[in-house]
């Protein structure tokens, strides 16, 4: 385990296994995330990868293993674990604003029965004007492009103030300005000691993203700085055969 | 007209067939937004096999069954919450979809209520069952005063409850699995949409008829999501299309004597349903039309596009 204070275990998940039916789509994983880095997790389709995070979430109930956040259950310290879902995974025609779905940034915080004011508003307006949404607050969810839908689920992340961030696939088909976006915020929150744990697809861009990296298929192939295990051996255990990083964007 | 609307029957009806269209409307949103609209034909179809297993028990515990909306209404709330929660325990067991489970359910508890009503009412020693066969297309002119009383504590428990804890129910409606992340847990929420659904339900069984009743949960909230882009307000505004068409059918139908409240209010909502697709400004098929024929001109009068 790593005691370097500034990297302290924001995530450890040990020996974590899950199942649909009566196979596994996840076995024994064990991983740790540290404060202070951008974790990627990457694996082919199937692997497991969404599945990791909502059983760490308690979204899908776990055949085995132990999930701690910060040396602690989740429900001790849900309000420092922020989660942006696949932006696939909601109804865009959903009727409200942008303003309106950073706002729900603070409800967690807020709990069951009060409700979001002033404060919070201005709150959602910062971060809109962070992922540079701020000329968009008042329109329609169902106006945004899927860039722009990525960037506000970002600030609505940004407005958990939190110190994990789990993020499920934050780059699938953005423009490269939210990808830009994207990318400088996870810097920004690393630096700030934050640490970041993103489900990614594109090889190629992992060395440039992140700094530590999960090799996944069903079991953890591989895991630790980039530099040292984003290998070709590990990529080809990971996907089962030869692979071209240079041809897998996109 | 004037004779109708002083009539005291009427009267009940009239507010008892609006506070249902309200209260349906409201609640029916948040299935209409969950692309749920059919689990309240299978809550309302299941809540007859509710209806006709609470009468029995009342014929059994007292010799005479009870028709009283205070005995028959927990029956089908029951009868509701098991079905659905049946749903959920076979999607969760099996390889059925979603749609598969309700179709089946539907059937089993509509199928099943149909055969003891149709029981009851030959069985020579079960005695008070005439006026059962209303729950299948409902008989607003029914409602007494002590069942408009239950029907507004049941739609105030509803609709309380759900301004009590909106902005969890919001958050769920549009984005289950971050709201389950911070807190306001999936499972328990799912199960407090399918009381708030079943009580929206169940309230107007007995003056729309369990055939006819999921309209009353779908077709204000489509018609209200065409004029607005916020729930608050959509579900104020499909509240009131609710009301109106209860209000509006049972007018109707005690003006024209022989057309049965159910089907006039269930038309009214459809009228309704039907102007609001049409002609909404935004979302309206008509504007939807003439937004598009507008960008095409301006794209081939700009030489854009080859005339």
């Amino acid at each position: 385990m790593n005691t370097d204070p500034d990297h302290a275990t924001a995530l450890s998940l040990d020996g974590l296994t899950v199942a649909y039916d009566a196979e596994p789509v996840v076995w024994d994983v064990r991983v740790t995330v540290h404060s202070g880095r951008v974790t990627g997790m990457v694996g082919p389709n199937g692997a497991g990868k969404t599945t990791i995070l909502q059983a760490a979430l308690g979204l899908q109930p776990a055949l085995a293993g132990r999930v701690q956040f910060f040396g602690r259950p989740l429900a001790a310290v849900r309000d420092q674990v922020g989660f942006v879902p696949q932006r696939r995974s909601v109804d865009w025609d959903f009727p409200t604003t942008v303003l309106d779905v950073v706002m729900m940034g603070t409800y967690g915080r807020l709990g069951w029965f009060r409700r979001p004011g002033r404060k919070q508003r201005d709150e959602a307006m910062e971060a809109l004007e962070f992922v540079e949404m701020a000329d968009f607050a008042g329109q329609q969810i169902s106006a945004l492009s899927g860039g722009q839908q990525q960037r506000v689920f970002l600030a609505r992340a940004f407005v958990q103030r939190c110190e994990l961030l789990l993020m499920d696939e934050p780059f699938a088909g953005v423009d490269a300005k939210t990808e830009r976006t994207i990318v400088r915020l996870l810097r920004q929150w690393a630096s700030e000691g934050k640490a970041i744990l993103a489900v990614h697809h594109d090889l190629a861009t992992v060395p440039e993203y992140f700094d530590d990296v999960l090799l996944l298929n069903r079991r953890l192939i591989a895991a630790g700085p980039v530099g040292e295990v984003f290998t070709r051996e590990n990529i080809e255990r990971t996907y089962g055969g030869a692979v071209r990083v240079e041809a897998s964007r996109g | 007209m004037g004779e109708i609307l002083s009539d005291p029957t009427f009267q009940k009806v009239c507010v008892g067939t609006a506070l249902i269209g309200a209260t349906s409307g409201a609640l029916g949103c948040f299935s209409f937004l969950r692309r749920q609209a059919l689990i309240g034909d299978v809550i309302s179809h299941s809540a007859l096999l509710g209806v006709m297993a609470a009468f029995m028990l009342s014929a059994v515990a007292t010799g005479v069954g009870s028709k009283s909306v205070a005995v028959l209404l927990p029956g089908a709330l029951v009868a509701g919450v098991a079905a659905m929660l049946l749903a959920r325990v076979i999607t969760a067991k099996t390889r059925l979809k979603g749609d598969a489970a309700l179709g089946v359910l539907l059937a089993l508890f509509f199928g099943t209520g149909i055969f003891l009503l149709r029981y009851v009412e030959k069985a020579p020693d079960i005695a008070g069952h005439a006026g059962l066969e209303d729950y299948i297309f409902g008989l607003a002119a029914a409602l007494t005063t002590d069942d408009l009383i239950l029907i507004s504590c049941l739609a105030a428990f509803a609709l309380g409850a759900t301004c009590l804890i909106w902005p969890a129910l919001k958050l769920h409606t549009f984005d289950r699995t971050f709201a389950h992340s911070v807190g306001f847990d999936a499972r328990r929420l799912e199960v407090v949409l399918i009381v708030l659904q079943v009580l929206g339900i169940v309230i107007g069984i007995h003056a729309v008829g369990v055939v006819l009743m999921v309209s009353l949960m779908v077709a204000p909230a489509a018609a209200a999501r065409q004029w607005t882009g916020s729930l608050g307000s959509m579900q104020l505004l499909a509240a009131t299309f609710g009301a109106a068409s209860g209000a509006f059918g049972s007018l109707l139908s005690a003006a024209y004597t022989g057309a049965p409240t159910g089907p006039m209010i269930v038309l009214v909502a459809t009228s309704i349903f039907v102007v609001s697709i049409l002609f909404a400004p935004g979302r309206g098929v008509l504007f939807r039309l003439r937004a598009r024929r507008q960008a095409r001109a301006a794209l081939t009068s700009a030489g854009e596009v080859g005339a």
